[in-house]
C-alpha cells in the first residue's frame, strides 16, 4: 500500500496538469487575428502612456504590427532610442542640442498634445478656484505660505480660504510633467527663470517630492492644503481638485480639450527640430490654458523598420488621435500635422 | 581522490572564485561609470552641497546625501538595537512557551515584507500619523532641542525615513540576537541564578557578555541594509530642497545616497549627471565597505577579549 504522502504528490502533480491545460487552452483560444510578425516597441514619456496603450489594439488590427510601449520615463526613451534599443522614444521635452548630436540622425515629431493640472487639497472648498502664474511662482518659491494670504484671496473673492499652510508637493523623480511646470513657471516669472529655471529636474526651493503623479497626487490627498502638478487626465479620472489658471487675456481657463485646442493655436510653426512652446501663450487667445504642452516622437531617419515605422506614426498622428479626446489629448492641429507628416516622409533606410 | 570530491572543489571553487570576481567586477564599473563625475569634479565632490540638474547650471555634489544616509542609518540603528535587543530577551527569557512560536514567525515575516511595500505603507499611513500626531507633540514638547524642529507639512520626512528603517532592521538584529540568547550556556545562566542573582543580573551578566560580539555583528548586519535601502526610504523622505540638505532638523525632508540615485536614475538628462549619479553609488559603496571593516575590527576585538565560548 503507498504511503500516504504519495497520493499527496500524485494529486498535486494531476492539478498543476490541470491548471496548466486549461490556461493553454485558454490562451491558445484568445490568438489575434492577424500577425505579420513585426514588432514596433518604443519607449520613453509616461504622460503620453495612456494614449499610446490605447493605440496598440487598433494598430494590430490595421497593419498586424505589434505596438509595445514601456513608459519609462521621458530620458529613459531618450536614452534607449539614442542607443537604438528601441524603435521609437518618447518625450515631454523636446531634446537638447546634445541629446540631438548624441542620437545621431534623429528627428522629433509633435504627436500629442495635452496639459498639466495644478491640483490641491482644501476641506470644504469648491474645486476650479482661481489662480495665476504670478501667485503660483510665489507659492512655490516659498514667499506664499499660508491659503488665506490676499494675494489667492484677491483671485478668489467670496471664497472663504482656510487658513491653512500650504504644503507644495513635487516630482522627485525625472518627469516631462516637471519640463512643462517649470517651462511655465519661468515664462511667468523672471526671477524663478533666474533662480530655479526649467527641466525635467530642477532643485526646488521648498516642498516635498514623490515618486510619480500617482505619489504626488497622494501626497497632496493626504495633506490638508497641498498644491502640485500632475497631467490633466489623471487629476480627472482621480477626481481631484484642480485650478483655473488666468492666461495672459485675463481669462480663468481650464484643462480641458477646448483650452488646450486654444493654446495649440497660439505656436502652429515647428522651429527647426519641431519643437513648440505653447505655455503662456500671448493674450489674443482668451480660452487658452497656459500650461498645455506637445509630446515628442523621436525616431531615427535611417531604420531597418523604415516603411513600418512610417506607416504607424501616420496613423498615430492622423488615426490615431481620434482616440486622444476621451484621454484629455487634443488632436494635433492642422498645421503642425502638415510638418509632422513632412518629418515623418524624412525617415528612409 | 574520487572524481566526487573533484568535482565538489571544482564547483565550490568556481562559486567562490565567481562571487569574488563579481564584487571586483562591480566595483570596476562603477567607479569606470563614475569617472567622468571623478574628473570634473575631484574628491570636492564629497563636500559640496548642491544638486542642480538644471541645463546651463548644472552642479552635483554629494554633501547633503551623505548626510542623510549617515543620520538616516545611525539613527534607525540607534532606536532598533534596544528594541531588537528587548525582543530577543523577552522570546528567548521571558515569554511564555505558547508564545514563542508565533510571536517568532511573525517578526520574521516582517523582514519579508517587501521594501516596496513597506514605503506604500509609510506614505499612506505612517506618514499622515507621524505628521497629525507625533511631530507636533514632539515639537511642542522638545521644540528646543534643534532635533525637533517644526513639524513636516506632508508627512515626508527624515523622521518617517528613521522609523521605516528601524522596522527594517528590527527583524534581522532580533532574530540572530535571539538565536545567540538561546545558545547561551545553561549551566553559566543557573549558576548565576543560584548564586543569588536577580533575572535582569543574570541577563546583564551571563547573557550580554556571551553575546555581545554575536550582537555587534548583528548590528553591523542590520546597519548595512540600513544604508543601501533604497525604494523604501525614498518613496517617504521627500527630497532635499533649497540648499538645506544638512541640517538639525529631523522633521524637513532631505535625501540618503541610495533613494537620491533611485529617485534621479532613470531619465537623468546629461552625461554628468548620470555620472554624478554613479559617483555617489561609488560613495556609498566605499561607506558601506568602510563600516564593514569597521564591524569585523570590532567583532574581532570583543571575540578575543572573550576567549572561551566567543563567536566571530
Amino acid at each position: 500500500m503507498p504511503k500516504h504522502g504519495t497520493f499527496i504528490r500524485i494529486g498535486l502533480l494531476a492539478a498543476v496538469a490541470a491548471v496548466l491545460a486549461t490556461l493553454a487552452a485558454g490562451t491558445a483560444g484568445a490568438a489575434p487575428a492577424k500577425k505579420t510578425g513585426i514588432t514596433i516597441a518604443g519607449a520613453g514619456s509616461t504622460f503620453v502612456q495612456p494614449l499610446v496603450q490605447q493605440w496598440i489594439a487598433p494598430v494590430g488590427a490595421a497593419y498586424g504590427y505589434e505596438l509595445q510601449y514601456s513608459g519609462v520615463g521621458s530620458g529613459a526613451g531618450v536614452a534607449a532610442i539614442t542607443a537604438r534599443t528601441v524603435d521609437f522614444g518618447a518625450s515631454d521635452a523636446p531634446l537638447t542640442a546634445d541629446q540631438f548630436t548624441a542620437c545621431k540622425g534623429c528627428v522629433q515629431i509633435p504627436w500629442a498634445l495635452s496639459a498639466t493640472a495644478i491640483i490641491y487639497n482644501l476641506q470644504g472648498v469648491k474645486n476650479l478656484l482661481h489662480m495665476n502664474g504670478a501667485v503660483l511662482s510665489k507659492i512655490f518659491m516659498g514667499q506664499i505660505t499660508q491659503w488665506d494670504d490676499p494675494a489667492i484671496q484677491k483671485l478668489n473673492k467670496g471664497v472663504n480660504l482656510p487658513s491653512v499652510k500650504i504644503a507644495t508637493v513635487h516630482r522627485s523623480d525625472n518627469s516631462g510633467t516637471t519640463f512643462n511646470f517649470t517651462d511655465y513657471l519661468s515664462s511667468v516669472s523672471p526671477s524663478w527663470k533666474s533662480q530655479i529655471g526649467n527641466g525635467v529636474a530642477v532643485s526646488w526651493p521648498n516642498g516635498t517630492g514623490q515618486r510619480g503623479s500617482a505619489g504626488v497626487a497622494a501626497g497632496v490627498a493626504q495633506t490638508p492644503g497641498g498644491i502640485g502638478y500632475v497631467d490633466v487626465a489623471y487629476a480627472l479620472h482621480n477626481h481631484l481638485s484642480y485650478f483655473a489658471m488666468q492666461n495672459k487675456s485675463g481669462k480663468y481657463a481650464t484643462p480641458g480639450l477646448k483650452g488646450i485646442l486654444a493654446a495649440a493655436s497660439s505656436d502652429q510653426k515647428p522651429d527647426a527640430n519641431n519643437a513648440l512652446s505653447i505655455v503662456n501663450p500671448p493674450k489674443k487667445f482668451a480660452l487658452a490654458y497656459p500650461i498645455s504642452t506637445y509630446t515628442y516622437v523621436i525616431v531615427p531617419t535611417s531604420t531597418p523598420k523604415a516603411a513600418d515605422i512610417r506607416k504607424f506614426l501616420f496613423w498615430a498622428v492622423t488615426k490615431g488621435q481620434t482616440y486622444g479626446p476621451k484621454l484629455l489629448f487634443q488632436p494635433i492641429p492642422k498645421p503642425v500635422l502638415v510638418v509632422a507628416e513632412k518629418t515623418i516622409k524624412k525617415i528612409g533606410s | 581522490m574520487r572524481f566526487g570530491d573533484l568535482s565538489l572543489q571544482v564547483v565550490a571553487g568556481a562559486a567562490a572564485l565567481g562571487a569574488t570576481l563579481l564584487v571586483g567586477l562591480i566595483a570596476w564599473k562603477v567607479a569606470d561609470g563614475a569617472w567622468p563625475s571623478v574628473r570634473h569634479y575631484g574628491l570636492k565632490f564629497v563636500w559640496t552641497n548642491a544638486w542642480i540638474p538644471v541645463t546651463g547650471h548644472e552642479l552635483y555634489g554629494a554633501a547633503s546625501f551623505l548626510f542623510g544616509t549617515a543620520v538616516t542609518s545611525l539613527v534607525a540603528l540607534a532606536l532598533a538595537a534596544p528594541l531588537s535587543i528587548g525582543i530577543a530577551i523577552y522570546l528567548s527569557e521571558l515569554a511564555p512557551r505558547f508564545l514563542r512560536g508565533p510571536v517568532t514567525a511573525l517578526i520574521e515575516t516582517l523582514a519579508a515584507v517587501p521594501s516596496v511595500v513597506i514605503g506604500l505603507w509609510g506614505i499612506l499611513v505612517l506618514g499622515p500619523v507621524l505628521r497629525t500626531h507625533v511631530e507636533p507633540a514632539l515639537h511642542s514638547a522638545f521644540g528646543f532641542i534643534p532635533l525637533f524642529g517644526p513639524p513636516s507639512s506632508t508627512g515626508s520626512s527624515i523622521f518617517t525615513a528613521i522609523i521605516v528603517l528601524t522596522f527594517m532592521i528590527l527583524p534581522i538584529v532580533s532574530s540572530i540576537t535571539r538565536e545567540l540568547f538561546l545558545g547561551v550556556p545553561h549551566d553559566q545562566k543557573e549558576g548565576a541564578l543560584a548564586l543569588g542573582s536577580t533575572h535582569w543580573e543574570m541577563v546583564r551578566g551571563v547573557m550580554f557578555p556571551y553575546a555581545r560580539g554575536g550582537i555587534a555583528a548583528a548590528l553591523i548586519l542590520g546597519l548595512g541594509r540600513a544604508l543601501g535601502e533604497a525604494i523604501a526610504v525614498t518613496q517617504v523622505i521627500g527630497g532635499v530642497t533649497g540648499s538645506s540638505g544638512i541640517q538639525w532638523n529631523l522633521f524637513a525632508t532631505g535625501d540618503t545616497l541610495a533613494s537620491k540615485i533611485a529617485a534621479s536614475y532613470q531619465g537623468a538628462t546629461t552625461n554628468l549627471q548620470v555620472a554624478s549619479l554613479i559617483y555617489l553609488g561609488l560613495i556609498l559603496l566605499v561607506f558601506s565597505l568602510f563600516v564593514n571593516f569597521l564591524a569585523q575590527v570590532i567583532v574581532r576585538r570583543v571575540a578575543r577579549k572573550q576567549g572561551f565560548g566567543a563567536r566571530a
